[in-house]
């Protein structure tokens, strides 16, 4: 009987479909660049019919009347419904860019869930949308692409790694950056280079390379990775196969790339004018700078910045092969990149090959294997701009901005002008010293290279018994080989007289075993659960040694193989550290309207003491989408929001990111002490170091309007870390090794808002436009330093310069400079504020028996130092995000990203310098110092030898600008040739296109570029410049080939 | 059937796996370093406490201390250099008085000799703990003896720059403070200035308990100069005596080491003399003049501006930093023409005149004299003159002993109108005998001499601040009972 009447109804079924009136819709599904989407599911509205996109991207689909929509849905984009009332085609282009589509998939950790179904705050980013930018690692292109995601390129040297802090900066003394999994095996981060070519391994990945990045941010999400989710965890998920004919692809950029908004610096005869006039002020008269004569007779007045910067031409490809049949899948793809940078001799080189497989060898068993090789080559002069750098007398940075314009790199004999005392020359000029170092030979005889040979991939095995189960088992290992070369002239420079050459070799090598079940079953109609049970190891062994010789025997050798006269061994290091990890993830949800999640990890790490070596890290999270009750939609307020849900997650989870591997222990190194070997106490260890531990709260809505064409996304979080890890200072007088002593002692939090807006304001047929907009908060504040100590310490700039305090109750490695209250009109003497408010002002040169310091009334005043410092404001940014625009005309598309940050200082320590009134060259701005009474200008009086009036002494507040900056950080527009041109040259898509990064700033800094960081990574001294390079202007031309 | 078998196959694998690791977990988890010993061991053998010993001699030798910039920045700051560079990393602020509490070097020297009093006072407890037992007497307490010799000369060379002079107030300014035992773990931060006088007396407890407890002499004369014997702490307790004014005692000290008559000789341990030609010891470092001195070589090298020969000598060997001034010692008609410290010692290089005892390059491996014999010569030479009136003639041929070697014409008796004008010739010649050796301004200042002017920099008065150094504001941040100078 029942069977009798569902047969019954199945025939209606059929009946009423036979009678209906059916008509085929074809058309061509893109993503917004153009490229052909081969896999899109679509689906008649209403109906119980789809197909899916052929490679070419083409569809074709029967649909009965009464059917008065598509919907395109594929996994990574938007979905989109399309009217076909009364269409027979229709071409139809999914957006990426906003990465915020509730049926995406993300990934969460070990596995991966909807977007709809995760409870934690993840923010995610399509490969697409940092694919054949000019930059050297992804993360560069991570700026303003998501909220909470703060990226700070710190200056334009070549890999030199970004500044990446996830919801502000969560360490101290550790480091503030994500963990970054590329693949399930976490990498290498950091500059792993020895010398001045910065090498950041995150350059081993070709962005090109990349499906997607998932930036796990609440505790409820980064929980499953326990120890090392303080900081968020980034997972990088790189490109596979789906079954289809083979899809070959193929992207080529050429470009140049410059330096902009450079230094106006002081030409030949203002520079005369300026030191000549700052000897006569200091009653020095056997001394003069004057002219010198090129080998025409003409004045030598050089622009240095012609001899440090270029146009760096790049090239970059990416070939790439995907495919498979059902069973096995495949995504092949080699890579080569050659960019040179905007300075003289800084190159970056780079040959990936890829290799990534998925085999299905039954229904129960699954196979697959990630491979990645690659090569870099990072070649650098000494740019002066890498943390540690800032006052090198070498650094190429520095050296434009110091050297005397009125000597030239060459005598008129033609070779390099060189002193006798292994200075650049002073030609003509009647004084001991121009500059330090004559940058043509330099960088035209020096060397610094940074290779990377890596090696990153994985096997897996996953095993189905049923269908609710899946077991799989990963091993992984990412060995980074890094081959360190250093040469140094024994013509000039910091090699000079004798010559050196250091080489070294560091190995870095990872295995990684994970093990995991997951169970994933539905009970009854609306029970959902998830969870998942794994395991996992991973070994880290790291070695390194090397050679640093000096003395050359002959000038003709440039390799540490040569003959030198000293060998000494050079970057020595042997390390290893060990993770053992349980964890779990629960996820359940009922109807898909009520969602709890929780996650848990308890981590066993080698480097703490026996006792602290365990760890439990955990997170709970809930998601209500009310959109989905039926009041909503009674109510009607789902006319309003089209969805809307809240969420909320709470838990703990740890951070030990750059902590020594034997930090625990108290050590005893050797030495020398002549020829004997010595024994020294060299590491006061503490064996009651633990995990930094963060708390984290998040609480968020998400929101659609207008039918979810306007999405909302509005997330408030809050992170308090405690135990912070310190080198608690020790009295010097204690002797301890390094003045310090590790333990986890300060606390800190940062809390703030996310706002994201993803919208398609426009989507006609000829004409589109998607914008995502993102703003994210931080306020960031140091609750408690060392208990019973000081509270507060300040940070340096290459060991010389303080210009940061970490002070509890004010946020992290504040600036902090001495007060400075403009120029005295009366006698051109710069004000200084001392520690007790008095108004001091200084002369660097006043007649004997008289004191530099006087009071404003005359009479002697105690001296200014840095001791009389204040905290003048915060140096991270208070607020920062994007603006993320795609428009589309035809086959036109125009994509404009700006990027922005604000409320925060920058301490412009470069401009100190340029005002300095030693030898060195100045800004142009110094022309309006003061000359006679009642000049009214902020640069003093100048008096030759003066270091203190301007900065360069100590930091002084003159120096401190608002760094808030808008920047057009990228722009893109494009051309995809018609279909029906291509289809002719037997090709599916064509699309050429031109791009440009840091096309333009918007800001009222006076140096290069507010987006700085002279001190790269480091928590407490961020927000200075000192003697970098600026930022780098890039033109891309490119073409991407598809068949 | 088959597939069953394979996956029986897959899971015994990976059962073996699981089983493999879990063996290793626990080595993996507790990692012994290979390349650094642990504290717990470190006195465990007579090698290790053996090379600890070397150790302490390398913490003094740190080119922020004795290896060259505490050397360095006491002749600077004084008045026969010049400094044409500018450079606040090399010194500037030393030179013209302009370092303040912030300022690197006054950190940085003050942080090497406290690192290494702070070697010593590990050493010292872990003998007391284990080592004694290990190495038993008497190598047990000459271990001990050199530690604290070590010990006593930092605290003497921080006074010197820390520390109002001893005769401001007979010692009871405020000195250092004083760390006598071991840190090796937080806390213990706060520790107030003792006076100067209790830093000296605690600088001669140990110095004497030195000069009891330590070897006569050694094997080999590279020892003898580079590991402190007996001769060596008597000649440290003569400098010590000097800076305090106790001229007796330098006199009593001294004479345990210098002959009643000329040739001066020291008649017990190491038979210290002057060489003939005073180059000698600028080549050969181990000679018995030098009492002692710090050794490199070329696997042992000061580092990258760290070398005595970087500061005053010219480029290529050195770097040109500090020329002699003109208005220096350079023109004193006292440091005659035919001065053999002027024609062997000094070198002209583009006009600039530098001192070339440290000639040794491009590889700077001067060893960096501490004590040599002619200083302990010319402070008992001092010592008698400052305690007799006219001019004594054991004091006049201690002079002559130093000054004739270098320049053939005597000093007599008639020569000076007074004892005052003996006394500055005593001092001139020391000037000229330990230029370059970081003497200078200890000199002046144990003397309450002001710091003359040279160049654009004005001369420093002795009741000024910048008469001494500030304490670095690291110190007085973290040490809550610190003050500052």
């Amino acid at each position: 009987m029942r069977k009798l009447a569902i047969l019954s109804f199945l025939s209606l079924m059929w009946v009423a479909q036979a009678f209906a009136q059916v008509r085929t819709v074809t058309g061509r599904v893109t993503d917004d660049k153009g490229n052909p989407l081969s896999g899109v599911t679509v689906n008649a509205v209403g109906r119980d019919l789809s197909t899916v996109t052929n490679n070419d991207g083409n569809y074709s689909i029967q649909v009965p009347e009464g059917v008065r929509a598509l919907r395109f849905s594929f996994v990574g984009m938007e979905t989109f419904e399309q009217n076909i009332v009364g269409k027979n085609s229709q071409n139809v282009t999914l957006g990426t860019g906003s990465g915020t589509g509730m049926d995406e998939v993300v990934v969460v950790g070990y596995t991966t869930q909807r977007r709809k179904e995760a409870t934690g705050t993840i923010a995610s980013v399509k490969g697409a949308a940092i694919a054949n930018m000019p930059v050297q690692s992804f993360e560069a292109s991570l700026a303003g692409r998501a909220a909470g995601v703060q990226i700070t390129v710190p200056n334009g040297v070549l890999n030199n790694p970004p500044v990446f802090r996830v919801r502000g900066t969560n360490s101290i003394n550790l480091s503030s950056q994500p963990l970054i999994v590329i693949d399930g095996v976490p990498s290498f981060q950091g500059d792993v280079s020895q010398n001045s070519a910065a090498n950041n391994p995150l350059a081993s990945i070709n962005p090109n390379d990349i499906e997607s990045i998932d930036i796990l941010k609440d505790a409820s999400a980064a929980a499953i990775f326990g120890s090392r989710a303080a900081n968020g965890v980034v997972m990088i998920t790189t490109k596979r196969g789906k079954a289809g004919a083979a899809k070959v692809t193929y992207d080529v950029t050429v470009g140049q790339t410059r330096a902009f908004r450079l230094w106006d610096v002081l030409n030949a005869e203002q520079y005369m004018t300026i030191k000549n006039e700052g000897l006569t002020n200091a009653n020095i008269t056997n001394q003069k700078f004057l002219p010198s004569l090129d080998a025409n007779g003409q004045t030598i007045d050089t622009d240095w910045y012609d001899h440090v910067y270029r146009n760096g031409f790049q090239q970059n490809h990416t070939l790439s092969v995907s495919g498979g049949t059902a069973q096995t899948k495949y995504f092949m793809s080699a890579g080569f990149t050659d960019q040179e940078g905007m300075l003289v001799a800084n190159d970056f080189d780079r040959k990936t090959i890829r290799m990534n497989i998925d085999h299905n060898a039954n229904k129960v068993i699954g196979v697959g294997a990630t491979f990645n090789f690659s090569n870099e080559m990072n070649r650098a002069p000494n740019t002066g701009s890498l943390p540690g750098q800032a006052f090198a007398t070498a650094g190429i940075g520095r050296i434009p901005l110091i050297t005397a314009p009125n000597v030239a790199p060459y005598l008129n004999d033609g070779s390099y002008n060189i002193g006798s005392n292994g200075l650049i020359g002073v030609m003509s000029n009647q004084v001991g010293q121009v500059g330090f170092f004559n940058p043509v030979p330099i960088i035209e005889l020096n060397r610094f290279t940074s290779e990377n040979n890596r090696i990153n991939s994985n096997v897996y095995m996953t095993v189905k018994p049923v269908s609710w189960l899946t077991l799989k088992t990963q091993y992984g290992i990412d060995y980074l080989n890094t081959d360190n070369n250093t040469f140094l002239t024994p013509v000039h420079g910091d090699g000079f007289p004798r010559g050196g050459a250091t080489s070294s070799l560091a190995k870095y090598k990872r295995w990684v075993w994970t093990n995991t079940a997951n169970f994933v079953k539905t009970f009854g109609e609306n029970h959902n659960f998830n969870l998942l049970l794994g395991n996992e190891q991973q070994r880290t062994l790291s070695e390194g040694f090397g050679l640093s010789r000096q003395d050359i025997t002959d000038p003709n050798y440039t390799d540490i193989q040569g003959g030198w006269i000293t060998p000494n061994p050079a970057g020595l290091f042997r390390g290893e550290n060990y993770f053992l990890s349980n964890f779990a993830s629960f996820n359940y949800n009922y109807k898909r309207k009520y969602f709890i999640g929780a996650n848990a990890r308890r981590d066993e790490y080698s480097a703490f003491a026996p006792g602290n070596k365990q760890g439990d890290f955990w997170g709970v999270s809930a998601a209500w989408d009310i959109a989905r009750e039926g009041f909503w939609e009674k109510a009607r307020i789902d006319r309003i929001f089209s969805s809307f849900r809240i969420r909320g997650s709470y838990g703990t989870v740890g951070n030990i990111a750059g902590i020594g591997d034997f930090v625990s222990q108290s050590l005893y190194g050797s030495g020398l002490y002549g020829a004997l070997g010595t024994l020294v106490f060299n590491q006061a260890g503490n064996t009651n170091l633990k995990w930094e531990t963060s708390t984290k709260t998040d609480i968020g809505v998400n929101f659609g309007i207008l039918n979810e064409r306007v999405n909302f996304e509005v997330t408030y979080y809050n992170n308090n870390i405690d135990g912070l890890i310190l080198a608690v200072p020790q009295a010097p007088s204690r002797g301890i090794p390094g003045n310090s002593i590790n333990d986890n002692v300060g606390s800190m939090y940062n809390r703030g808002f996310e706002f994201t807006v993803n919208a398609t304001p426009i989507r006609g047929n000829k004409f589109s436009w998607t914008t995502s907009l993102n703003l994210t908060t931080n306020d960031n504040k140091v609750t408690s330093l060392v208990p019973g100590g000081a509270q507060e310490f300040v940070s340096n700039t290459s060991g010389l310069e303080v210009a940061n305090i970490t002070r509890v109750g004010h946020p992290i490695g504040s600036i902090y400079v001495v007060k400075t209250n403009g120029v005295n009109p009366e006698n051109g003497r710069r004000i200084f504020v001392n520690r007790a408010g008095q108004q001091i002002q200084y002369s660097h040169f006043v007649p004997a028996g008289q004191s530099r310091w006087t009071f404003m009334d005359g009479s002697t005043a105690p001296s200014v130092s840095g001791a009389d410092a204040i905290l003048f404001g915060r140096s991270t940014p208070a607020w920062f995000g994007g603006f993320d625009n795609t428009f589309r005309y035809g086959n036109f598309d125009l994509n404009v990203l700006l990027t922005y940050q604000g409320g925060f200082y920058v301490y412009n320590g470069t401009r100190a310098g340029l005002r300095d009134q030693r030898f060195w060259n100045n800004e142009v701005e110094v022309m309006n110092r003061w000359q006679k009474p009642g000049d009214v200008t902020d640069i003093p009086r100048v008096v030759f030898g003066d270091n203190v009036s301007n900065g360069s002494a100590f930091a002084q507040s003159q120096n401190v600008e608002r760094g808030d900056f808008l920047k057009l950080r990228n722009l893109t527009f494009g051309y995809t040739l018609p279909f029906k041109l291509v289809e002719k040259a037997k090709l599916s898509s064509v699309r050429a296109y031109v791009s440009g990064q840091n096309l333009g700033i918007l800001t009222e800094y006076t140096g290069p570029d507010p987006e700085v960081s002279t001190n790269g990574n480091g928590n407490t001294n961020q927000g200075i410049d000192r003697n970098s390079v600026a930022n780098a202007r890039t033109i891309l031309v490119g073409l991407r080939v598809e068949f | 059937m088959m597939k069953h078998i394979r996956h029986t196959f897959t899971a015994a694998a990976l059962s073996a796996g699981l089983l493999l690791s879990s063996c290793k977990k626990d080595e993996w988890l507790n990692p012994v370093l290979t390349t650094a010993i642990s504290d717990a061991t470190s006195f465990d053998t007579r090698d290790r406490i053996a090379q600890q010993i070397n150790g302490l001699y390398a913490a003094v030798k740190v080119g922020g201390y004795l290896g060259s910039r505490y050397i360095v920045y006491n002749d600077i700051r004084a008045d026969d250099y010049n400094n044409l560079r500018t450079n606040g990393v090399t010194g500037f602020s030393t030179w013209n008085h302009t370092v303040v509490a912030s300022t690197n070097e006054v950190a940085n020297v003050w942080g090497a000799a406290y690192a290494a009093i702070n070697q010593v006072n590990v050493f010292l407890a872990g003998m007391e703990a284990k080592g004694n037992g290990i190495v038993g007497a008497p190598l047990s307490t000459q271990y001990q003896a050199e530690a604290r010799f070590l010990r006593a000369m930092c605290y003497y060379d921080l006074l010197q720059l820390y520390a109002r002079p001893f005769w401001d107030g007979n010692g009871s300014k405020p000195g250092l403070p004083l760390r006598l035992t071991p840190n090796k773990s937080s806390g213990d931060n706060d520790l107030a200035r003792s006076t100067v006088a209790e830093v000296y007396n605690q600088i001669l407890s140990d110095l004497d308990f030195a000069e009891q407890n330590l070897p006569t002499t050694y094997a080999d004369a590279l020892t003898r100069t580079t590991r402190v014997h007996r001769n060596t702490a008597i000649a440290m307790k003569v400098r010590v005596n000097l800076s305090m004014q106790r001229y007796a005692n330098v006199i009593t000290e001294a004479n345990k080491i210098v002959s009643a008559s000329a040739p001066f000789t020291a008649a017990t341990g190491v038979p210290h003399a002057l060489q003939a030609n005073i180059s000698t010891v600028f080549t050969n470092y181990t000679t018995t003049e030098s009492i002692f001195s710090l050794p490199f070589t070329a696997n042992n090298l000061p580092g990258t501006q760290n070398s005595l020969a970087f500061y005053f000598g010219p480029a290529p060997v050195g770097g040109s930093e500090y020329p002699l001034i003109s208005t220096g010692i350079l023109n004193n008609p006292a440091f005659r023409a035919d001065d053999r410290r002027r024609t062997q010692l000094l070198t002209t290089v583009s006009g600039q005149t530098y001192v070339n005892k440290y000639p040794t390059g491009p590889v700077n491996t001067d060893y960096a004299p501490i004590i040599r014999y002619s200083e302990v010569l010319l402070s008992l030479a001092e010592a008698i003159a400052r305690t007799t009136s006219g001019i004594d003639a054991r004091a006049l041929a201690l002079l002559n002993e130093v000054h004739l070697r270098s320049q053939p014409t005597p000093f007599t008796a008639a020569g000076f109108t007074d004892n005052n004008a003996f006394r500055n010739a005593i001092l001139t010649e020391r000037r000229i005998e330990l230029m370059a050796e970081g003497r200078r301004s200890p000199d002046l200042l144990r003397l309450g001499l002001p710091i003359p002017a040279k160049a654009n920099v004005n001369a420093v008065q002795p009741n000024s601040a910048e008469y001494i150094w500030p304490i670095p504001d690291t110190e007085l941040i973290n040490n809550k009972l610190m003050t500052q100078n």
